[in-house]
C-alpha cells in the first residue's frame, strides 16, 4: 500500500462519510473533497493526527454561486494531501492562521484575487494587488475583464 | 562640461518595474568583469540624485509606476531613459496583463530601447554605447 | 532605557541598490535594534496566473517560464509536470536526464549569483566580482545546450525541445570541474575567513521550531535544520536515479544559509556528472495533444530558492481552467520578520539576502507611510552605515559576538 493509499483509509475509516470522496492519485497525492460544514474536522485530523505540517499553498477557483478552495498540505517524505472544498460567494470561511501563521499570506491572495471572505484573518497589508486598485474588482473571477486601457488607473 | 561628463562617464540607476529579473541580472552581469562595463566610466550608483542615466527593466506593474514617476522626478537634468529588455520595450510576454502598463514609455520618456529576453550583457553594452554615440554627436 | 527612545520608522524601499527587485519593508527601530517589521510585497505583480487561462498550454510554457529570470527551468519545468500528469502521458526518460541536468545547471547559476549578492550586501565586492566571473562558465555552458543564457525555451509538453550531443559532453565536463575547484576555494574561504564567519554569524536566527511553523523551505530551511528537500523526498523528472546528499545544517543562520548552498553546490557538480554518465538514448518528447483532458494535478520541484508548487486544473479545452503558482520565496518571506526581529538594521540586507529573494517569483502579478517626526535614510545609506557600524566594531572582537547589550 502506498503512503497515500494508507493516508486514503485512514480518513475513511476516521470520516466514513467522506466514501468516496477521496483517492490517491498517485503514491505521493490524497485528493479530498469535503464539505465546509466538514471540513475544520478532516483538515485538524490531517494536520495533528497525520502530521501534514506543511501548508504549501491554497488554490482559489471561481465556480460559479461558490468559491472553490483547496487547500494543499504536505508532511515529511514527500506526500501531498490537497483538501477540496466550497463556500457560497459572499458567505466566510474561517482563517487557518492560527494552525499555519505563515499561512495568511495565501489567505490574503484569495481576498484580494477571488473577493473571498476570510473570518479571523489577521490585519496586514493587501496582497498582491497595489494600492490603488479598484475596490470590488477581483481579477481572477472568470467574468472579470480589465475595462478599457487606462480606465483602470486611480 | 556637464555634458563631457556625461558622455565620458555615465553614472547609471538601475530601477526594476516588476521584470522577471533576467535583464536585472544582466545589466549587473555587464559591470563584472568578462564583459567590464566600468571600462567605459559606466557606474552603478545607488541614488536618483547622482544619475545620468536610468537603465529600466521590466514591463511597468501598478504598484510600481507612481514610484517609477517619482524617481524619474528625482534625476537631475539633463536625463535620459534606457529601456532594457522586451518587457521595458514593450511589455514582452506580459503585454496586455492585468496588472502591467506594458512598457517604461507607457509612464515616462524613453531615449533608447535594447531588446532582448533577457537583453545580453553584449546587448546591453552596445546599446549604451550607441547611445553614448548619439549624445557626442550632439543628438 | 529602550522604553524610552524614540521609535524610528525607516521605510525602505522599493526602489534601492541593495536588492535587484522591488519591495518595501517597514521597519521600527528602537536605536539600532529592529522590533518590528512590515512587508509590503506585490511590486512584481504582473497578472500571470489570469494570463495563464488566456492563452494555450503551449503559450503558457514561454509565459511561466518567464515569472522569473534567474529560475525560469524551475517554473517551467514544475507547469509541464502538471499538465503531463493530467495527459496522462509518460515522459521518455532521455527528456527528463535534459531537463534535470538543466534544472541542475541553473542550481549552479542560482546560487552562485546568489554567494556574489550576499557579497556585496555584506561590503565584500571582491566576492562578487570573483563569482560572477565564474558564473559566467556557466552561463556560455547553458547558451551552448539551449540557446540563452536564461529562459532556455527548453521544455515542451511531452519532453524537451532540444537534444545534448556527444559533442557536447565534454564542455559539460570542463564546465563543472572548473567551477568545483572554484566552489572548494569558496568553501575554504567561508570556513577559514574570520571576517567572514564573524559577519555572518549568529544573524538571521530562525529556529527549527520557527522555521516549521512559518513554512520556510529550501537552503533557508535546511538551514535550520529542516530535513526537506523535493528532489528526494517527492522525486521528479530523473532525481529518482541519482545518488546525492541533502545538505543540512544547524547553525540557524545567516553563515548557516552560506554553507547549506555551497554543499548544495559540490552535490550538484556530482549529479550533473552522473546524469551526463547515465543518460538513456532515446526520444526527446512524446506526441501531446493540444486539448488537455479535464483533469488537476499538483506539481511540486525543488528550485535553487525551495519547493515550487504548481496547481493546473484542465477543462478538455486547449487553455488550462487554473493555474496557481506558489514559489519558494513567498514561503520564506513569512520567515523574514521573525529572522530580522531584535537584530541590527545594519544586519538587514544580509538577512533579507539570505534568503536569497526572488520577488518576481513571488508576486507575479510596497507603500510607505512616514510619521512627521521619522528620519528617512536612502539604502546607500543604510548600507553605508552598516559597514560603518561594523568596521568601528572589528577592533574589538569580543564587541561582535555580545549582541544582548545596550552598546547600540
Amino acid at each position: 500500500m502506498s503512503g497515500a493509499e494508507a493516508v486514503v483509509a485512514k480518513l475513511v475509516a476516521k470520516f466514513p462519510s467522506l466514501t468516496g470522496r477521496v483517492n490517491a492519485q498517485r503514491a505521493t497525492r490524497v485528493w479530498v473533497e469535503v464539505d465546509r460544514q466538514a471540513f475544520a474536522g478532516v483538515f485538524h485530523f490531517l494536520v495533528k493526527d497525520l502530521e501534514f505540517s506543511n501548508l504549501c499553498m491554497i488554490t482559489g477557483l471561481d465556480e460559479g454561486a461558490d468559491l472553490g478552495f483547496i487547500y494543499h498540505l504536505a508532511r515529511n517524505g514527500g506526500l501531498m494531501a490537497n483538501v477540496k472544498t466550497r463556500c457560497p460567494k459572499g458567505e466566510s470561511m474561517q482563517t487557518i492562521t492560527p494552525t499555519f501563521p505563515g499561512g495568511g499570506i495565501y489567505e490574503r491572495e484569495l481576498t484580494d484575487l477571488f473577493g473571498a471572505r476570510i473570518a479571523g484573518l489577521p490585519e496586514g497589508r493587501r496582497y498582491p494587488l497595489p494600492d490603488n486598485w479598484p475596490k470590488g474588482e477581483h481579477p481572477l473571477l472568470k467574468d472579470w475583464k480589465p475595462r478599457e486601457k487606462g480606465a483602470q488607473d486611480a | 562640461m556637464v555634458r563631457w561628463g556625461q558622455r565620458k562617464s555615465p553614472w547609471i540607476l538601475h530601477f526594476n518595474t516588476g521584470a522577471c529579473n533576467a535583464c536585472d541580472i544582466e545589466i549587473i552581469a555587464a559591470l563584472t568583469p568578462r564583459f567590464d562595463l566600468e571600462r567605459f566610466g559606466v557606474l552603478l550608483k545607488g541614488t536618483p540624485r547622482h544619475c545620468d542615466i536610468m537603465a529600466c527593466s521590466g514591463p511597468v506593474t501598478r504598484q510600481i509606476e507612481s514610484r517609477l514617476v517619482r524617481i524619474y522626478e528625482q534625476v537631475p537634468e539633463p536625463k535620459l531613459v534606457v529601456a532594457v529588455g522586451s518587457c521595458a520595450t514593450s511589455g514582452g510576454v506580459f503585454r496586455g496583463l492585468y496588472n502591467v502598463k506594458s512598457g517604461i514609455d507607457q509612464v515616462i520618456p524613453v531615449a533608447a530601447y535594447i531588446p532582448g529576453c533577457p537583453a545580453s550583457p553584449q546587448a546591453i553594452i552596445d546599446g549604451f554605447a550607441k547611445l553614448l554615440k548619439t549624445l557626442e554627436e550632439g543628438r | 532605557m529602550p522604553d524610552k527612545e524614540r521609535i524610528v520608522r525607516v521605510p525602505i524601499g522599493p526602489q534601492h541598490p541593495a536588492l535587484k527587485e522591488p519591495e518595501s519593508f517597514m521597519v521600527d527601530l528602537q536605536g539600532e535594534k529592529i522590533s518590528a517589521v512590515t512587508l509590503r510585497l506585490g511590486y512584481n505583480h504582473r497578472g500571470i496566473e489570469k494570463g495563464c487561462e488566456e492563452r494555450t498550454y503551449v503559450q503558457d510554457v514561454y509565459l511561466v517560464e518567464r515569472v522569473c529570470g534567474i529560475c525560469s527551468q524551475s517554473h517551467s519545468t514544475a507547469f509541464v509536470q502538471a499538465v503531463e500528469e493530467i495527459a496522462g502521458l509518460e515522459l521518455p526518460r532521455r527528456a527528463a536526464y535534459i531537463r534535470t541536468l538543466i534544472a541542475e545547471l541553473e542550481r549552479v547559476h542560482s546560487h552562485l549569483l546568489w554567494l556574489g549578492v550576499a557579497g556585496h550586501e555584506i561590503g565584500f565586492d571582491t566576492l562578487l566580482m570573483y563569482t560572477w566571473r565564474d558564473r559566467e562558465l556557466v552561463m556560455d555552458l547553458l547558451a551552448e545546450l539551449t540557446g540563452n543564457r536564461v529562459h532556455y525555451g527548453l521544455n515542451t509538453v511531452g519532453g524537451v525541445r532540444r537534444d545534448i550531443s556527444p559533442e557536447q559532453i565534454p564542455s559539460i565536463l570542463k564546465v563543472v570541474d572548473a567551477l568545483e575547484e572554484r566552489t572548494k576555494y569558496y568553501i575554504e574561504l567561508a570556513m577559514t575567513e574570520e571576517t567572514l564567519a564573524q559577519r555572518l554569524s549568529g544573524i538571521g536566527k530562525l529556529s527549527k521550531e520557527d522555521a516549521v511553523l512559518l513554512g520556510a523551505v529550501g537552503p533557508t530551511a535546511r538551514a535550520s535544520g529542516v530535513d526537506r528537500d523535493t528532489r528526494r523526498d517527492d522525486p521528479y523528472a530523473a532525481y529518482g536515479e541519482l545518488q546525492f546528499q541533502v545538505v543540512t545544517d544547524d547553525r540557524c543562520d545567516v553563515f548557516g544559509r552560506t554553507v547549506v548552498r555551497l554543499g548544495e553546490l559540490m552535490q550538484t557538480y556530482s549529479m550533473i556528472r552522473q546524469l551526463v554518465k547515465q543518460m538513456p538514448d532515446g526520444p526527446i518528447t512524446v506526441k501531446a495533444p493540444l486539448r488537455i483532458p479535464a483533469g488537476e494535478a499538483v506539481s511540486r520541484y525543488e528550485a535553487p530558492r525551495g519547493e515550487d508548487v504548481h496547481y493546473v486544473k484542465a477543462n478538455g479545452t486547449d487553455k488550462p481552467e487554473r493555474v496557481k503558482i506558489r514559489a519558494p520565496t513567498l514561503a520564506n518571506t513569512q520567515s523574514v520578520a521573525k529572522m530580522l526581529e531584535d537584530g541590527y538594521l545594519a544586519d538587514l540586507p544580509i538577512v533579507v539576502a539570505a534568503i536569497d529573494p526572488c520577488f518576481s517569483c513571488t508576486d507575479r502579478m510596497i507603500a510607505v507611510k512616514t510619521p512627521e517626526d521619522a528620519r528617512t535614510m536612502g539604502w546607500e545609506e543604510l548600507v553605508q552605515y552598516g559597514v560603518r557600524w561594523y568596521r568601528e566594531r572589528s577592533v574589538d572582537v569580543s564587541k561582535i559576538k555580545m549582541r544582548g547589550d545596550s552598546a547600540a
